[in-house]
């Protein structure tokens, strides 16, 4: 399924979706060829809605990406005794549940001790990594959800079918436990030269309710597959704002208005080589937004200077800034949020930001110090800025990763593994609960039920799919049920978790195709 | 496109090989660059001849797809030529491939560029600069002298194929300044480069010995400090094992020898490793370690000459291979991609032993050989362009496997890459990497630092610098990937690829005009370039700058100074749409007249040039290279 692309993929396929056709279409009459980002209100046009947005209200999704593949066994800290007795053990803990190898003292993970609404079965227990002390409150004060296990799968999959041999009735999704392919699976469901992400799919479908499509999808870390849609494309700013281009848009260029002129000539020409016409249509979008999302950031609701600091992005100190690129994105995110009039008022919006530096094969124990602390900080300042903004309940933030890691040790980290614990924080979360299944602690190797999810060294087999944890926020979102699954849906995979119950053959495993992190839509 | 299924007969290797080696001096096919430190004190010298005997052209006869466009025609070709395999174009460099040996074909000029001494190392760079010192300015700790070194190598060589094919080579085996965290650092990546720039004309073999040993490396990918298994639990670190494979020799998905992946019965591709390959691999690679054995320890002088609390290693372990720990080496077995390593094997041999068995997997010609076509040549190589570069690389001609020189001269000389009818193509070419825009900027127009100082700090910055800089990519996938498909895009419906176009998009595009507007008119600013050291607060000034004295020659004519940028920077290649763009606004805005102040007089001549410099940079004609 993955190494042929879906239908709506190809593009020699003939599309019989009307709907989907017209977007393609658009799309083209768009973005070729055009000086300024063009208005075109579709539901003007028209067409008819595939999402919802039922007061007309503003909605956002945020993706935080983790690159490199976040620890998720020093993420969200298994904590009850047993567990933490276990975890302490496979990674090389002192005598007296205290810190060594790599895992975490359980004293010091007390204060971040996550107290869900309902416990978990089992006597079950998490605390999120001692740095996470803001996410923690939120957890607790029901901002935050945990999805546990969830990781890239094509069909529900048990141990013995994944140590099994029929990959045609049980296939596995590919390049497992490759950095760049991973971080393509979860954006887009297909490997490294994949050209749509989910997010941009979504992104597809919210075009109708921005006057300003270009304003959809927007970056603020490098180029990601994740925003990039059939229609919808990804939209980058700098963590500054946008850039301008001072030699097309400056008075003068070395003295000259002719030399100025000539730049904006050439850097946006329609060219007949397909390289050279893609990179100055890159060119000509930057130019014509630039003046735009400069004009947003700028406005009164946005604009935080130092000499003027805007309450509403205090948040953001300067402590929380320190050496934090993604406390640097989310809050141009909050402005933009903030600013959004100036960009045409899109009713909705999908964000993309990151954090490298998570791929800690060494000296785990001190980078993911250093990385939870950004998370924290950038997380919960924006959360607390989405508040006083009063969007706290219109924006919705979820964590994504490569993959989970080893639960052994290598010596002083671990390596690469496959399902991992996730975040979803927002007004709208129904949170201070985990969702999904708790995992066994475990790395062994025998038949016994604790060791079966985990395909070796604690590589967790994941028991929630990327598929179910997507549908479960575009629909939040207003995707409505029929644009998520089937041969046109965003979700290639996602009819293979069709609300299956859990049975002896899932491994007692329920795949819900909502997971009830969200609200109502 | 030129397709051709044909490859270039034995015959036709097998003489191109014999040239080679008639221009390495009769070295032995594979090594004959070291890899390390063997750069000679004459510095950056190399008159073209090189070594001891004199170059006799040997006719590379043409084979099917190959050779069949054996001469530059024109200047521009020669210009397309050089301007492929080397950082930039001059006029004595075009002339002398038009003229070499009467005859000037690219088989003779390329035997001239591989025969050019190893000009001095970025190592012995660093410490003719005094960054060896040992004191309050700390450099053992610090990394903006590798940058500094970098640009350099990269400005000022004169071996400008040989540090071309080490920078594309540094875009494959990826080792990146931006997470090293060790004493010495810059030495350490300052031999990275001198490994990479030593066995660019060698053997690949050596070179993936040199780079899996190499204290960078090493470190990058934690092979240094990597322990053996301990029995409770504790494994070994994985993943120097899995990039390996992954990135550096053989790739996820097997490849036939054109580069196209297999399809297996299933139809599902088939991949070329499992994890347990991976984790078997992985204890191949322990008990290694940065090599310290001479016990030296250096103290750190503080200002008043007095010693610090602390001492350091000396900075010799950056220049030696890894050491093994046998103690720390795991003595299990270890099975991958069919080879077994018997329990006890001692470290160096199952070292060899793997690095042959990746090295001879034939997943290598056509994965390696794929990406250099695509650093050197164009982003989409048709299958037989990949299969006759692979079959260089499997067999120079003369028997030997994983010979560069074979390799590049595959490349280069490529029926794909000379037909000049390909650069009338609407697809063919790839877009030109920004520190190569940069770099080639400088050299065209006669940079120059004061005080050889070269204080340029990295250009990484996508906002505004480069959002690239030598390397420091971002992580060891390289600053973007050989399969990167420009999503919303007419590649995207086509599914070519445009590996570069990962780093473009709408900051990155001002990130680089913006800083090109100034860098051209203004030059770099630096510190006091008459000291080694950086201090605090100091005022920058402009110390590296073009002097563009040919252009300057050609101000008082804007076609022709048009002429002559469109020549050494785009081969030729700017439409004439776009050169009459630039002549009108160049011819348009007036050069102060002779009656004004001299100061004006120039800074107009110079504003002229420069405009023509950034125009023609800016151009889409000169960003993609066909």
């Amino acid at each position: 399924m993955y190494l042929t692309p879906p239908l709506k993929r190809s593009p020699n396929q003939p599309d019989d979706d009307s709907r989907r056709t017209f977007l393609r279409r658009s799309a083209q009459l768009t973005f070729t060829g055009m000086a300024l980002p063009t208005l075109l209100n579709l539901s003007a046009m028209g067409q008819a809605a595939a999402m919802v947005a039922p007061d007309g209200s503003y909605k956002a999704l945020v993706c935080v990406f983790m690159y490199g593949g976040n620890d998720y066994a020093n993420t969200v800290v298994t904590y009850d005794d047993p567990s933490y007795n276990l975890y302490s053990t496979i990674r090389g803990g002192g005598a007296g549940q205290t810190a060594g190898g790599i895992a975490l003292a359980k004293a010091a993970l007390t204060p971040t001790l996550l107290t869900p609404t309902t416990a978990l079965p089992d006597g079950r227990q998490y605390a999120f990594h001692p740095s996470m002390t803001g996410l923690a409150a939120l957890f607790n004060a029901g901002k935050v959800a945990v999805q546990l296990n969830v990781g890239p799968l094509v069909k529900p999959m048990t141990k013995a079918q994944y140590k099994g041999t029929d990959r045609t009735q049980f296939p596995v999704p590919p390049k497992l436990f490759s950095h760049n392919d991973q971080q393509s699976l979860w954006q887009s469901s297909s490997p490294e030269g994949s050209t749509i992400g989910w997010g941009g799919n979504v992104g597809d479908l919210a075009l109708q309710f921005n006057s300003n499509r270009l304003f959809t999808c927007i970056s603020v870390t490098g180029n990601a597959v994740f925003l990039a849609g059939d229609a919808a494309l990804s939209y980058q700013v700098s963590s500054g704002g946008a850039v301008k281009i001072k030699a097309a848009t400056d008075q003068y260029t070395y003295g000259s208005t002719l030399v100025k002129n000539a730049m904006l000539a050439i850097t946006q020409q329609t060219r007949s080589h397909v390289l050279e016409n893609e990179y100055n249509k890159v060119t000509q979008r930057a130019i014509g937004a630039e003046l735009l999302v400069t004009a947003a950031l700028t406005s009164a609701a946005a604009v935080d200077t130092t000499a003027a600091p805007n309450p509403n992005f205090a948040p953001f100190n300067a402590e929380v800034l320190r050496d934090n690129s993604l406390a640097s994105q989310l809050k141009i995110v909050a402005r933009l949020i903030a600013g959004r009039g100036a960009l045409g008022s899109p009713k909705r919006q999908v964000f993309f930001v990151s954090l490298g530096g998570f791929d800690l094969h060494d000296d785990l124990v001190v980078n993911h110090v250093r990385n939870m602390r950004r998370v924290n900080d950038a997380m919960t300042a924006f959360y607390q800025s989405t508040e006083l903004l009063g969007v706290a309940s219109s924006v919705t933030t979820f964590t994504a990763s490569d993959f989970g890691r080893t639960l052994s040790s290598n010596g002083d980290g671990s390596d690469h593994g496959w399902g991992s614990h996730h975040l979803v924080m927002g007004g709208a979360v129904k949170g201070a609960a985990f969702y999904g299944t708790a995992p066994p602690v475990s790395t062994s190797e025998t038949t016994a039920a604790a060791d079966q999810w985990h395909v070796g060294q604690g590589r967790l087999l994941p028991t929630t799919s990327v598929d179910q944890y997507a549908a479960t926020l575009a629909t939040w979102f207003g995707v409505e049920e029929a644009e998520l699954s089937g041969a046109n849906g965003i979700l290639p995979n996602l009819a293979n978790f069709n609300n299956l119950p859990a049975s002896a053959a899932t491994g007692n495993i329920a795949y819900p195709r909502n997971l009830g992190f969200m609200n109502a839509p | 496109m030129v397709e051709n299924s044909t490859l270039p007969t034995p015959a036709a290797l097998s003489v191109l090989a014999a040239a080679l080696l008639a221009a390495c001096g009769g070295g032995g096919g594979g090594d004959a660059a070291s890899g390390t430190n063997t750069g000679d004190d004459s510095g950056t010298g190399g008159n073209g001849t090189g070594g001891a005997l004199p170059l006799q052209e040997i006719p590379v006869p043409a084979a099917p797809g190959f050779n069949n466009f054996p001469q530059a025609a024109s200047n521009e070709e020669a210009a397309r030529f050089i301007l492929q395999s080397q950082l930039s174009a001059s006029d004595e460099e075009i002339a002398a491939l038009r003229t070499s040996a009467g005859t000037g074909t690219y088989a003779l000029y390329l035997q001239k560029q591989f025969a050019k001494p190893v000009g001095q190392t970025g190592w012995q760079w660093l410490e003719q600069r005094g960054y060896g010192a040992a004191d309050k300015y700390r450099y053992f700790f610090g990394k903006a002298q590798a940058d500094f070194m970098l640009w350099n190598q990269l400005f000022t060589a004169q071996d400008s194929m040989r540090k071309r094919c080490a920078l594309a080579l540094s875009e494959f085996f990826v080792a990146s300044l931006e997470s090293a965290e060790f004493d010495w650092r810059s030495h350490g990546f300052a031999q990275y480069w001198d490994i990479l720039v030593g066995n660019a004309f060698g053997n690949f073999r050596k070179l993936l010995e040199d780079v899996t040993l190499s204290p960078a490396m090493g470190y990058y990918l934690n092979t240094k400090g990597n322990q053996k298994e301990d029995g409770r639990g504790r494994l070994p670190d994985e993943n120097y094992a899995r990039e390996v494979m992954q990135l550096f020799t053989i790739g996820l998905v097997k490849l036939s020898l054109d580069g196209t992946e297999q399809i297996g019965p299933d139809g599902k591709k088939l991949e070329s490793y499992t994890q347990d390959d991976v984790t078997n691999l992985a204890r191949v690679f322990t008990g290694y370690d940065f090599d310290t054995s001479d016990g030296v320890r250096v103290p750190v002088l503080r200002a008043d000459g007095s010693a610090e609390s602390y001492t350091l290693p000396s900075r010799a372990f950056t220049q030696k291979p890894m050491s093994l720990k046998p103690e720390r080496h795991s003595p299990l077995a270890a099975s991958f991609l069919g080879t077994t390593i018997a329990a006890g094997t001692p470290g160096p041999a199952a070292l060899q032993t793997a690095l042959d068995t990746l090295f001879n997997h034939p997943n290598v010609g056509p994965f390696f050989g794929k990406q250099m076509v695509q650093r050197l040549v164009t982003s989409n190589p048709s299958p037989a362009y990949v299969a006759r570069v692979a079959a260089a690389f499997n067999n120079d001609g003369k028997g030997v496997r994983g010979n560069l020189q074979a390799v590049w001269a595959a490349i280069f000389l490529d029926d794909e890459a000379r037909n000049p009818q390909n650069q009338s193509s609407t697809s063919f070419g790839k877009l030109r990497e920004p520190m190569l825009r940069f770099v080639q900027w400088g050299r065209s127009f006669g940079i120059k630092s004061v005080g050889d100082s070269w204080k340029m700090f990295d250009t990484s910055a996508a906002a505004d610098r480069l959002a690239q800089s030598p390397l420091h990519a971002p992580s060891v996938f390289n600053f973007f990937r050989p399969g990167f498909v420009p999503p919303n895009t007419a590649l995207a419906s086509t599914k070519s690829t445009a590996p570069e176009f990962q780093i473009v998009n709408e900051t990155t595009v001002g990130g680089y005009l913006n800083y090109m507007k100034d860098v051209i008119r203004y030059g770099i600013f630096t510190g006091d370039p008459l000291v080694p050291h950086l201090t605090n607060g100091e005022k920058y000034t402009s110390t590296i700058n073009a002097t563009y004295l040919k252009e300057l020659a050609l101000v008082a004519d804007p076609a022709a100074l048009v002429r002559r940028l469109n020549l050494l920077l785009c081969a030729g290649q700017m439409s004439a749409a776009t050169q009459n763009i630039i002549t009108t606004a160049l011819a348009g805005t007036a050069l102060r007249p002779a009656t004004d102040k001299p100061e004006d007089i120039a800074n107009s001549r110079l504003d002229r040039v420069c405009a023509g410099v950034l125009l023609t940079m800016a151009s889409a004609d000169y960003l993609v290279q066909k």
